[in-house]
């Protein structure tokens, strides 16, 4: 108990300094710790300069992909960020291991009635194991859900350019 | 030729848990109607709580009816004489989902339909059509339940159960006279597959009433006791995936019966309404939003000698 209020005020400081909302924050430490089978860990924002982020399909200017270590040992990396959905956006959160394949993908948030779909765990398994190699096609590779047409494609475009990013960072050596 | 519906959405966002949705249709450009406009609480990730006028879940295209998301021109005919689309009423309810088991739910408490609307009673041809309020000076005095399971766990696939319970309603004055409404129980299964370039989607509706003898006598119509409906499509896209562009060509084959039972309503059962449909066609959606659609159908009925009829339909849809 003690120690859980513990990490509440460290998230506390975390939200300020990263900008990722209380809940938020909170909703990526279960991730995070349920898929590294961690209690501790640090999560440092990986800051590019801006020559860099502002060609890269994603965005990455916004103190949004971070480090993911315990004592100093790099695990792995989080991406957060927002994609369309039919009239709003959603929030979804990537996790890649440290040789950058993803281990999973969670939506974080979501805000309207269709589309929903999207944030099925099982249908989420899909991008597992996916890597900058890899060109994500909607329908093709990455199944479709019926009434959920439009938050699909985001889900899927949003994850390849996330990948695409990956690489070209990989190819300046920043990554 | 016409412009059949124009629909737009309006929402206001008080705060990331409070909404307001709208959904204003013309039809026919001169008629005006309210499709949807509740105010929506997002409790948490697994439940919201909202009220207001609201869609009824049943099948698939009363939720989904926007032209993209359906092949033909006309909506499926199950879609409009047995779940008469668009269906919505004003109530409260719960919705949400669970995404570890891909589980969506919703259950709502909804005025009914009623049982006299203006000179239109309920009858035979269109079932229960005639008495949607649409939220327009509703009467109640039965409350309807309503409930929709959505599954989504499998690849592909996906799957729908619906329920509906509930009476008519009667203004005051007449509610306690033999005849002035009647119940409606109304079960729906729906199914919807998608694999690459096929996907194929059925659905199955049968709706019971009771009571309709007595309302059949007091307002002179034929009301059967069972509405019974199913259709079944496929389709297969023409073109190459990861192409912007789609084109769908489907066929799809309907049965619809507003007399499927009558004895209980103390008519004679009109086979006339034992319909069935053959439809062909392809829907060509040139951006996601815009579709174009051409099709043909057969449309017949359980008469016998009745013939065949066929019927060309070319349109257009969009949403943005």
């Amino acid at each position: 108990m003690f120690l859980k209020s513990v990490f509440g005020f460290v998230f506390c400081i975390l939200l300020v300094v990263f900008g990722l909302t209380d809940k938020l924050q909170k909703k990526v430490d279960k991730v995070i710790k349920s898929t590294f089978e961690i209690e501790v860990f640090s999560m440092d924002a990986k800051l590019f300069s801006k020559e860099i982020t502002g060609d890269l399909p994603s965005k990455f200017s916004d103190n949004n992909f971070f480090e993911i270590k315990k004592e100093d040992i790099l695990l792995g990396y989080a991406y957060v960020s927002k994609a369309p959905s039919k009239t709003d956006e959603f929030d979804y959160l990537i996790l890649f291991d440290k040789d950058l394949v993803i281990m999973t993908s969670k939506i974080l948030a979501y805000r309207e009635d269709y589309g929903g779909e999207i944030g099925s765990s099982r249908w989420l398994k899909q991008f597992k194991g996916k890597t900058t190699s890899d060109e994500l096609i909607y329908g093709d590779n990455i199944a479709a859900i019926s009434g959920a047409t439009i938050s699909v494609k985001s889900m899927a475009n949003a994850v390849n350019n996330v990948l695409k990013s990956i690489k070209i960072l990989q190819q300046k050596n920043e990554l | 030729m016409d412009v059949h519906r124009l629909v737009m959405l309006l929402g206001y966002k008080f705060s990331d848990k409070v909404q307001f949705v709208t959904e204003i249709e013309y039809e026919h450009v001169k008629e005006v109607y309210i499709e949807q406009a509740f105010l929506n609480y997002n409790l948490n990730d697994h439940v919201s709580i909202r009220g207001g006028l609201m869609l009824v879940p049943m099948g698939i295209v009363n939720e989904y009816h926007e032209p993209t998301t359906f092949n033909g021109v006309e909506r499926p005919n199950v879609d409009k004489s047995i779940v008469p689309s668009t269906w919505r009423e004003i109530g409260v309810g719960v919705t949400g989902r669970f995404n570890e088991v891909s589980l969506g739910y919703q259950a709502y408490v909804f005025n009914g339909f009623t049982s006299v609307n203006g000179e239109k009673v309920l009858g035979g041809s269109n079932g229960l059509r005639n008495g949607r309020q649409k939220g327009a000076e509703s009467i109640i005095n039965t409350p309807n339940l309503s409930a929709k399971f959505d599954y989504y766990g499998l690849p592909g696939l996906r799957l729908g159960l619906s329920g509906y319970l509930g009476r008519t309603q009667a203004a005051d004055d007449i509610q306690d006279i033999n005849g002035a409404d009647v119940g409606v129980s109304m079960f729906g299964f729906d199914v919807r597959y998608i694999n690459k370039r096929f996907s194929a989607r059925g659905q199955y509706i049968h709706a019971l009433i009771t009571d309709a003898n007595d309302y059949n006598t007091l307002y002179e119509t034929n009301l059967g006791s069972e509405l019974k409906g199913w259709y079944a499509e496929v389709a297969y896209n023409l073109l190459p995936l990861g192409k912007e562009q789609k084109l769908d060509a489907f066929m799809r084959y309907e049965m619809y019966d507003t007399h499927a039972a009558t004895k209980d309503a103390n008519i004679t059962r009109n086979l006339s309404y034992n319909r069935n449909e053959w439809t062909t066609g392809l829907s060509y959606h040139v951006a996601p939003g815009a579709v174009v659609k051409a099709d043909y159908q057969l449309i017949d009925n359980a008469v016998e000698g009745n013939k065949t009829k066929g019927q060309l339909n070319i349109g257009f849809g969009v949403w943005f």
